[in-house]
């Protein structure tokens, strides 16, 4: 099957390897995803911080490129992404003056049509459907992943119909038994990294790291695994900031979903780019000899 | 926050608490300040001040205080007292409104990096229609230079630089960085949205 697909700006620079992954693995399970034409930035954080019109209108042009793209559902694996799109789709159904004022602006109108779909549920039905379990081949016995949700993947500023639980969602670990990992039951998996303010706060960002690793570490896990660019960049690329600050011993690596599921699945490192992560990430698939 | 005495200006407060309702949305008329929103606030150690106490100032109209607190600076958007709220108010919706009015006020925002961060992601999209991660970062590092050097802050400005050349080295080493400018063809859709933006908080 074919579905419309948003990558977003992280996934076309930072975090290029996700999208590279996402294409393989998604591929693999006859996902194609189908890129959107002329995609515009969501605005992330920063336009909600700035403009309340702006965090509404940037991701809308988006939306409209997409109904008028004649998919029915559209993947956007970054949360950030996800989480605007979606608001803005909410929003803009409900509110009939802003949806005019926006449309008056645009070439392709948002309709409300296009079903947004984060790469969880993308996965959890395929794991529903058996052809996870069917495409895998081996099983990644030995990986204790702390499955790290972050903050926008179920929490929204507004009301909105929630894919999994606001405070316990289930499904990373669901795509992570299905592989024969071990995930761990934890309690930072929804608390917030301090992505955004890594770079202009970052005292208060490693406060907040500081805690999900101790949570991480003391509950027994091997690695992180997360579906969001953001808190893979940051819990990757800040951790030995936090490590030093705060004394901790063990390097977690961050994995993307993506990989766990590419190694399972019998693709190597190379294919994946795996060695684009700051804490060394292939080390501990070779340690439990699964690659 | 720094009133010790109830001094309560219904006419005052009515206007403040009218603009904020208004452009986010909540009903902060709706909390009966259970503070379940400042237990889950995972920046509320750090602030002092947590969501019900911000909530509070603007029912009393005490605009000084709201417009002008490190919650609204400090607030990481992770939305968990909106989640948590049995009244549903999103008090980091609050926070975005407040911290444009403060903007808007021409007050000295309190954490200048945050405001300079924001502020520069926002314009670079407005370029290209993307965000670009060198434009945006040279963006933010020239704007809190400037900042700190109207301070004379030259320590500041030589630890900000060392930190983000280590950042910058090892995304290049780990092949993070991406040098190209993505732009889109429909740019002028994408000005058209700011100007109207602009229109609109201009008539706030």
């Amino acid at each position: 099957m074919e579905i419309a697909y948003y990558p977003g700006c992280t996934l076309h620079a930072s975090s290029e390897f996700y999208d590279i992954q996402s294409r393989l693995v998604l591929g693999q399970l006859g996902v194609e995803l189908k890129e959107i034409d002329d995609w515009n930035c969501c605005g992330a954080t920063s336009a909600s911080k700035t403009n309340e019109f702006l965090a509404v209108a940037l991701p809308a042009r988006n939306l409209g490129i997409a109904d008028a793209s004649g998919f029915s559902e559209m993947l956007i694996p970054c949360s950030s992404c996800y989480s605007r799109l979606l608001v803005s789709q909410k929003m803009l159904t409900d509110n009939s003056e802003l949806r005019y004022k926006i449309n008056a602006e645009l070439t392709k109108k948002v309709e409300g049509k296009i079903k947004i779909k984060s790469i969880l549920e993308v996965l959890v039905s395929k794991v529903r459907s058996g052809e996870i379990a069917e495409k895998t081949t081996k099983k990644l016995e030995g990986l204790k992943p702390a499955c790290y949700y972050g903050c926008l993947l179920t929490r929204f500023p507004y009301d909105l119909d929630v894919p999994d639980s606001v405070e316990n969602p289930q499904g990373m670990e669901i795509v992570c038994k299905t592989l024969g990992a071990e995930p761990l039951d934890w309690s930072y998996k929804t608390d917030c990294c301090g992505a955004s303010a890594s770079v202009n706060d970052t005292d208060q960002a490693l406060v907040l790291m500081s805690m999900i690793m101790k949570d991480a570490i003391g509950r027994g896990a091997n690695c992180f695994v997360t579906t969001c660019p953001m808190c893979q960049l940051n819990l990757d690329a800040y951790q030995d900031k936090v490590r030093d600050k705060y004394g901790i011993q063990n390097r977690l690596p961050v994995y993307f979903i993506t990989e766990l599921l590419g190694v399972a699945m019998g693709m190597s490192p190379k294919k994946l780019q795996i060695d684009r992560h700051f804490v060394d990430a292939i080390g501990l698939f070779k340690e439990l000899k699964l690659l | 926050m720094s009133s010790t005495v109830l001094n309560l200006e219904p006419t005052l407060s009515q206007r403040l608490l009218k603009e904020v309702m208004d452009r986010s949305g909540q009903n902060l008329l709706a909390c009966y300040q259970c503070r379940r929103c400042a237990a889950g606030c995972p920046v509320g150690d750090e602030t002092g001040v947590t969501p019900d106490r911000l909530i509070r100032m603007v029912l009393l109209g005490e605009k000084d205080d709201a417009l002008n607190n490190l919650l609204v600076w400090k607030c990481v958007a992770c939305y968990t007292c909106g989640t948590r709220c049995p009244n549903n108010i999103h008090t980091a919706r609050i926070t975005e409104t407040l911290k444009q009015m403060s903007k808007e006020a021409h007050i000295e925002p309190m954490t200048p990096k945050v405001a300079a961060f924001h502020d520069s992601f926002t314009t670079s999209v407005s370029h290209f229609g993307r965000m670009n991660e060198m434009e945006f970062m040279g963006m933010y590092e020239m704007k809190i230079t400037r900042s700190e050097a109207k301070h004379g802050n030259w320590k500041a400005i030589v630890d900000e630089i060392m930190d983000q050349a280590k950042l910058g080295l090892s995304m290049m080493k780990n092949k993070r960085m991406h040098i190209s400018l993505a732009k889109i063809k429909g740019l002028s859709e994408i000005k058209r949205l700011y100007k109207k933006a602009k229109e609109k908080s201009a008539g706030h």
